[in-house]
């Protein structure tokens, strides 16, 4: 062997070695949590911990899964997000086709001021909201959250799904209306099967909001029977924490799985839609 | 013609109206009523006969240098700057080592890499909080005590709060990054290497003449949102250690903390209210800036 063979050789070894660490290290919280969920809670406070649960147990998981209020959050968070992913989309294509196909009076002014709304945290508005929903008696119920989530995250979808139409050629479309076709038409059968991709992701995006938001849902609901699941597992680690790391673990897996599974069939949408729709006017 | 045209138009503005009714309705609006309440003294004891006090809260928080606005900012600053130029330096590095030709479980790696950006943020800011510097049970400590020191309240003084709320963030940030890197290194065609290499151009030169100025554009986008939620991070900070019912007692405030601090726990929704409007200034003058040098470019 060469010197310089082994040399190359070495230095991929190191470098193998190096990547390994660093996916460990990186994964050290989720793995603890991992196997904290996994054992019985006297295991908690021994000193000699190790990442292979020891009395294995599926009690915790088995507490998550049949107690009354993760179903219950479950079930709230599901309806939360179909309604908002659902009224999101409803509102943003049409508007997004609009103004990405037509010009009108107002269109620039509009398209900039999007551009300098999007930078407007939602949490500073939080009690702005709260003030004007609490008299029209929507403050904690779900037809006032819907309401929030949507309009946090319409300025987004407009603009994502605009910017995709944008990169499609209006070609097509003006063929299919010199053979005839009415704008409702070419909507239906040529742009929304075209923009799929965009569609896709901006609901995925809505999806994961609504699912991981947890702030204006403990503001504005009270009673944990009303609670997201990312309101409830958030009031799970602040009110009762010490008794119930090992439960708190095995909830915290178990709501990520689902994002996690999302995320990574979808990595190809996640990442064009944060990046192609961004900044570009 | 003209009638057709007319027709048109009305036609758009029907189609964009349920979005754009509801971004003036949920966006725009409580914008406006934001900018209201902070002409006023609303707080807990005038919720209802609150009077109109003009600029009083806005020159609390911009010329009282106690009333803790201005820190708060200078500590955010600090932040946005700390946290960037660490997630720059450490993404160019593993994206570059990512890229090595001869490594061959290069997939691997990154979907393990992944891993923190898939997660639902608050769960693993969660789980750093209450896995790794609990006091009592946090691996930290548990690693701390088997080496012989004492256990250590990682998260109760400011400089070590901000440290940790670092760690935390970089971990939270960095696949993005990397990827965004991942992706512009592969946009670069290999040629220029091999005839810099050729041209006895070393491993920095090459970084520094071909990988950084290619790379630049293509991750300019990403990196400017980056400074965006990097500077309006509240998750991150408010989780570990400024929530309601369980402060860790650290001063260590971003200034969207320090607005959420001033509305639902001491209750001054004018101060409050004020500190919002001039953030969003802030954050409007830097979007135009943004925006002006795209143009250019």
């Amino acid at each position: 062997m060469t010197k310089r063979k082994w040399k190359t050789r070495t230095g991929l070894a190191a470098l193998n070695l190096f990547f390994l660490v660093l996916c460990i290290v990186t994964l050290i919280p989720i793995l603890y949590a991992l196997s904290v969920s996994f054992s019985g809670s006297n295991s908690l406070l021994s000193s000699d911990f190790s990442f292979i649960p020891r009395d294995f147990t599926l009690t915790n998981y088995r507490k998550v899964l049949l107690g009354e209020n993760i179903t219950t959050w479950f079930r709230n968070t599901v309806f939360l997000a179909a309604a908002t992913v659902l009224l999101s989309l409803t509102a943003a294509v049409p508007a997004a086709y609009c103004f990405s196909r037509r010009r009108f009076p107002g269109r620039r002014m509009i398209l900039k001021g999007l551009v300098l709304l999007n930078s407007f945290p939602a949490i500073l508005s939080m009690f702005a909201i709260y003030r004007l929903l609490r008299p029209v008696g929507l403050v904690n119920t779900r037809a006032g959250l819907i309401l929030v989530y949507t309009g946090t995250m319409a300025v987004f979808s407009l603009w994502n799904t605009k910017g995709y139409f944008d990169t499609i050629p209006s070609e097509i479309e003006e063929a299919a209306r010199i053979d005839g076709a009415t704008d409702f038409q070419i909507v239906r059968k040529i742009v929304l099967p075209l923009a799929k991709p965009s569609i896709i992701t901006t609901a995925l995006q809505v999806l994961i909001y609504v699912w991981n938001e947890y702030i204006y849902a403990t503001t504005f609901l009270t009673g944990e029977q009303k609670y997201t699941l990312a309101a409830g597992l958030n009031a799970l680690q602040a009110t009762e924490m010490t008794g119930s790391w090992p439960v708190f673990s095995a909830a915290a897996i178990t709501v990520s799985l689902p994002v996690l599974v999302i995320f990574f069939l979808c990595q190809r949408y996640m990442t064009s839609g944060l990046t192609a729709g961004g900044v570009k006017g | 013609m003209k009638e057709k045209q007319k027709k048109r138009y009305l036609q758009s503005y029907a189609w964009s109206a349920p979005s754009l009714v509801l971004i003036g309705l949920m966006v725009v609006f409580p914008i406006l009523y934001t900018f209201y309440i902070s002409l006023t003294n609303m707080n807990v004891y005038h919720w209802f006969d609150f009077t109109v006090v003009g600029l009083d809260n806005y020159v609390r928080a911009l010329f009282v240098f106690d009333s803790g606005f201005l820190s708060a900012l200078l500590a955010t600053i600090g932040w946005t700057a700390v946290n960037m130029v660490l997630q720059l330096v450490i993404a160019f590095v593993l994206a570059n080592l990512l890229n090595i030709r001869q490594l061959r479980l290069r997939k691997l790696y990154k979907t393990i890499l992944m891993f923190p950006w898939a997660m639902p943020g608050y769960v693993g800011i969660l789980l750093w909080k209450t896995g790794m510097f609990n006091t009592q049970f946090g691996l930290l400590n548990q690693w701390m005590q088997r080496l012989g020191f004492a256990a250590v309240r990682w998260l109760c003084s400011d400089i070590s709060a901000f440290l940790c709320c670092t760690v935390v963030n970089l971990w939270l940030a960095l696949p993005f990054m990397i990827m965004i890197m991942d992706g512009a290194l592969q946009s670069i065609d290999r040629s220029y290497y091999e005839s810099a290499r050729l041209d006895g151009a070393g491993a920095l030169a090459r970084a520094r003449y071909i990988t950084i100025p290619a790379m630049r554009p293509i991750i300019a986008p990403a990196v400017i949102i980056t400074v965006f939620t990097t500077f309006k991070q509240f998750d991150v900070v408010y989780l570990l250690t400024q929530q309601a019912g369980a402060k860790t007692g650290s001063g260590f405030h971003t200034i969207l903390t320090y607005a959420y601090e001033n509305a639902f726990i001491t209750n001054n929704y004018g101060y409050s209210s004020a500190i919002s409007i001039i953030i969003f200034g802030l954050l409007l003058l830097f979007s135009v800036k943004f925006q002006r040098k795209e143009e250019a470019a």
